[in-house]
């Protein structure tokens, strides 16, 4: 293995080409192609939902394309399993560690082929020394027999890598590694990387980061909307506004909303609130019949201060006034019944709805309290009446009422989460991130049901990280950075202006 | 509409045709099936054991599950025979006290699973010896013999071929469905079974959720308990001892999600129909007495593999899901 590199380093290793893959109601990837060099670091950008996790997904074997072609070292390929995308030396750094905490270090890189001596008894001595040169490699200062659990995060990043090398992996795939470790800790993981693409592997870099693409990566992939934004191109060719272009998109040719009554008094004011030793102390006014739109990257803090509106995670310092009276919100169940308060969930499944049950009961679910009669009682027909305005209101697709709520689509699915809110009156949404996974005629359908809400008297706190969306959407925008509000600005609804005007903030 | 009840029509349909092919059989080939008295001891063993079956129900739809009602049951027998015996309570007041006792227990389940967060199988299994070990500690293994005759003699009675007792599982069994589908509590408790966290964040109260499915599981516990000791006449130790796979065969047969946020009550009353009619079969056909258990386990292993995996599909089948569906969009 040379250090230069060479003519060989330069030949494509993976091709991808033509990928579509769809889900119930999503079209998570529309034609997409990537193509990987041996020795080069390949860096695959989007914005949350733009298919990254998905196209992933499917290189190591976890799912398997509806259509398009994988070519590894020129032949066609089709990996069935993770095992069939291992076998070919393609591996992945996944966000979540895959890792055994209890077992060593040395065990957790040799996992699915520990050596044993006779009597298959695991040959201890055998796993160190074995597990030993691929430690070195990644220059991880632990030793073999230390557990992962005492381990830092960067560490356990450099196990994972060490891992995936010594199962020869000639394809790294790094999901989002610089998501949870110390600036610090990314140079170090950057040195490695490095020395991998002198090494002649092929490594995909996943990140939100755009300075981190600059620094360390050879060639670019954008994802939209699960599409290619851009395909292939070279760093040195781009520039950061280029490349934010490409991820966040011009502004789409969509109808202007109509407009709506202005704004009335501050129903939320919220003064120097602090969850967190990082926050600096956020303040914001949201008012009667406003979409107030939070943009920030991942990360920003924006779905913690959501949280903390509602009560689900303590406020360390700060004001909260509701209508003007200044309040102290306990829970979920105190902010819907005493403040009016709803919170449409970012993770729709794991956290807004029960899948498994009916749209009724998903809908109904914040009511049952009032509705009942005869003591505990809830009248069928009571409950329908209550629910079916907020789900015509809606449009809610279903079958029926007692249709499962895990076999809607997932703009159908988001449609419930909120209907569940208005059926309970609630006069205050916060919504986090209403249309990741939805695709754009939905996402649509559901702007102009959000600025409908807004028009009809509801405040809408709207966060998120889709730039379209809240220049589309919001009345004023503030902007997010670092667990701070850096930016406030009135919307002209005009993305061109806007969209620059919060990049400035961001940069 | 049965979805929510986390159980599949097909799945309910298939399992009332093998009851009702079984009964056939059985009397067909045993002509004393259908004689007053099977019928009236069989039915007296579903009344009680429908009752262990749906105790594991509710808290399986919480996505628990409760290994200790037997010994719930057992120590309720033994408290209500002993202060009746030994005391001379006044019977009502008895058993007042033992279903009582039921719910504490479950209560303490409950608490204890919310406030640890250890897994509910564990610390059930851990409350089962602490419950049986007072069982002991009292009895020193020793039934109360001659309990009141009202009660003994309500272990007796019949009303044709069927047992009185039957009239109490029965209510306890619609009111518990009715608690679990239109009642504001007991929807929370298949929410929180469904989804915790979303449950949570639509402002359900899931500590209450969760000690009220433990709380109901003990006092269908104690209930059956009790209806077990008037069948036998006395106080005996041993009662609930036997009780840990009907309690779950019953559910899981009957279409319940161990992940929990299901209760399907018809599905497993039905199941506990077939496993009745299973252990009533093998006692009728003379099966060797020391090979009955093995035979019970297997076929119970049979019936779960077989409802969990094919017949659900098989019956929706050939029930035409399409028609079912169409229904369902013109409403």
């Amino acid at each position: 293995m040379s250090a230069e590199p060479s003519a060989l380093a330069r030949e494509v290793r993976l091709e991808v080409s033509g990928i579509r893959k769809q889900f119930p109601g999503v079209v998570a990837l529309d034609n997409v192609s990537l193509r990987l060099r041996a020795g080069e670091i390949h860096a695959l950008l989007g914005e949350n939902g733009a298919g990254k996790s998905t196209l992933i997904k499917i290189l190591t074997g976890v799912y398997q394309p509806d259509e398009g072609e994988i070519r590894l070292d020129g032949a066609q390929v089709r990996f069935a399993s993770p095992r069939s995308a291992l076998a070919a030396g393609i591996s992945v750094v996944h966000q979540e560690r895959n890792l055994i905490p209890q077992f060593t270090v040395a065990e957790n890189i040799l996992l699915e082929r520990l050596p044993t001596r006779g009597l298959q008894l695991v040959d201890h001595a055998a796993i160190n020394r074995l597990a030993k040169p691929w430690i070195d490699m990644v220059s991880l200062e632990a030793a073999p027999t230390k557990p992962v659990s005492e381990l830092s995060v960067a560490q356990m990043q450099l196990v994972e890598i060490a891992k995936a090398l010594s199962l020869q992996a000639r394809i790294l795939l790094m999901d989002e590694p610089t998501a949870a470790i110390t600036p610090h800790e990314v140079g170090y993981l950057f040195r490695i990387l490095d020395d991998l693409r002198r090494r002649n592997v092929a490594l995909v870099f996943v990140s939100h980061k755009l300075e981190e693409v600059f620094e360390l990566c050879d060639r670019v992939t954008v994802l939209r909307d699960g599409r290619n934004a851009s395909a292939d191109l070279e760093v040195a060719s781009v520039d950061q506004d280029r490349l934010v272009t490409y991820m966040i998109g011009r502004a789409e040719v969509i109808s202007r909303l109509p407009p709506k009554p202005d704004p009335g008094e501050a129903v939320l004011e919220v003064k120097g609130l602090t969850t967190d030793p990082r926050d600096r102390g956020i303040s914001l006014e949201l008012r009667k019949g406003e979409v107030l739109g939070i943009y920030g990257l991942v990360g920003a803090g924006r779905s913690r201060l959501a949280k903390a509106l509602v009560g689900e995670i303590k406020m360390t310092g700060g004001e909260v006034r509701i209508r003007g009276v200044k309040a102290r919100i306990k829970g979920f169940r105190e902010a819907l019944e005493r403040h009016r308060i709803g919170y449409v969930s970012e993770d729709r499944k794991q956290e807004g709805l029960i899948l498994l049950h009916s749209v009724r009961s998903n809908t109904s679910i914040t009511i049952w309290r009032r509705l009942r009669s005869f003591g505990q009682w809830i009248r069928r027909a009571a409950e329908d009446a209550a629910i079916l305005p907020s789900l015509r209101q809606l449009d809610v697709r279903s079958h029926s009422l007692s249709q499962s709520v895990g076999t809607l689509s997932g703009g159908n699915q988001q449609k419930v989460s909120i209907a569940k809110w208005l059926a309970a009156k609630a006069e205050i949404l916060i919504i986090d991130e209403p249309t990741v996974g939805i695709d754009i005629k939905t996402k649509a359908a559901l702007h102009e049901l959000i600025w409908d809400l807004a028009a009809n008297g509801k405040s809408v706190l709207l966060i998120s990280s889709d730039m379209p969306e809240v220049i589309r959407l919001s009345d004023r925008i503030l902007v997010m950075r670092n667990h701070a509000i850096v930016g406030e600005m009135p919307n002209t609804h005009e993305y061109e202006e806007m969209s620059e005007s919060i990049m400035a903030q961001l940069s | 509409m049965p979805r929510l009840r986390g159980v599949a029509p097909g799945l309910a349909l298939g399992l009332l045709v093998i009851d009702l092919m079984g009964m056939l059989v059985l009397s067909v080939v045993t002509p004393s099936f259908l004689s007053t008295y099977n019928l009236f001891v069989t039915g007296r063993d579903l009344s009680i054991l429908l009752l262990v079956a749906l105790a594991q129900m509710v808290v399986l739809s919480l996505g628990q599950m409760n290994l200790s009602i037997g010994s719930i049951g057992g120590l309720v027998a033994i408290i209500e025979s002993g202060l009746m015996v030994r005391y001379g309570w006044p019977v009502p007041i008895a058993l007042v006290a033992g279903l009582l006792l039921g719910i504490v227990c479950g209560v303490i389940n409950g608490v204890l699973v919310d406030w640890t967060k250890i897994n509910s199988f564990v610390l059930t299994l851990a409350t089962s010896y602490v419950f049986a070990g007072i069982n002991l500690g009292i009895t020193h293994a020793t039934p109360f013999y001659h309990i009141p005759s009202e009660i003994s003699s309500f272990g007796q009675a019949r009303v044709g071929p069927f047992p009185l007792m039957a009239a109490v599982t029965v209510v306890l069994t619609v009111l518990l469905a009715g608690f679990l589908y239109q009642v504001v509590l007991g929807r929370q408790l298949l929410a929180v079974g469904g989804n915790q966290l979303a449950a949570r964040l639509s402002g359900l109260p899931v500590r209450r959720a969760v000690v009220t499915a433990h709380a109901i599981s003990g006092f269908l516990a104690a209930v059956a308990g009790t209806l077990l000791m008037a069948q036998l006449g006395q106080g005996q130790p041993t009662i609930g001892a036997t009780w840990v796979l009907p309690s779950f065969a019953g559910p899981i047969i009957g279409g319940a999600a161990l992940s929990g946020g299901s209760a399907p009550v018809i599905g497993t009353v039905l199941a506990m129909v077939l496993i009745s009619l299973i252990d009533d079969g093998l006692v009728l056909v003379n099966a060797d007495p020391f090979w009955v258990q093995f035979l019970i386990g297997a076929l119970i292993l049979g019936a779960v593999v077989l409802g969990r995996t094919r017949l659900g599909d098989i019956m929706t089948f050939l029930l035409g899901a399409r028609r079912a569906s169409r229904q369902e969009l013109s409403r």
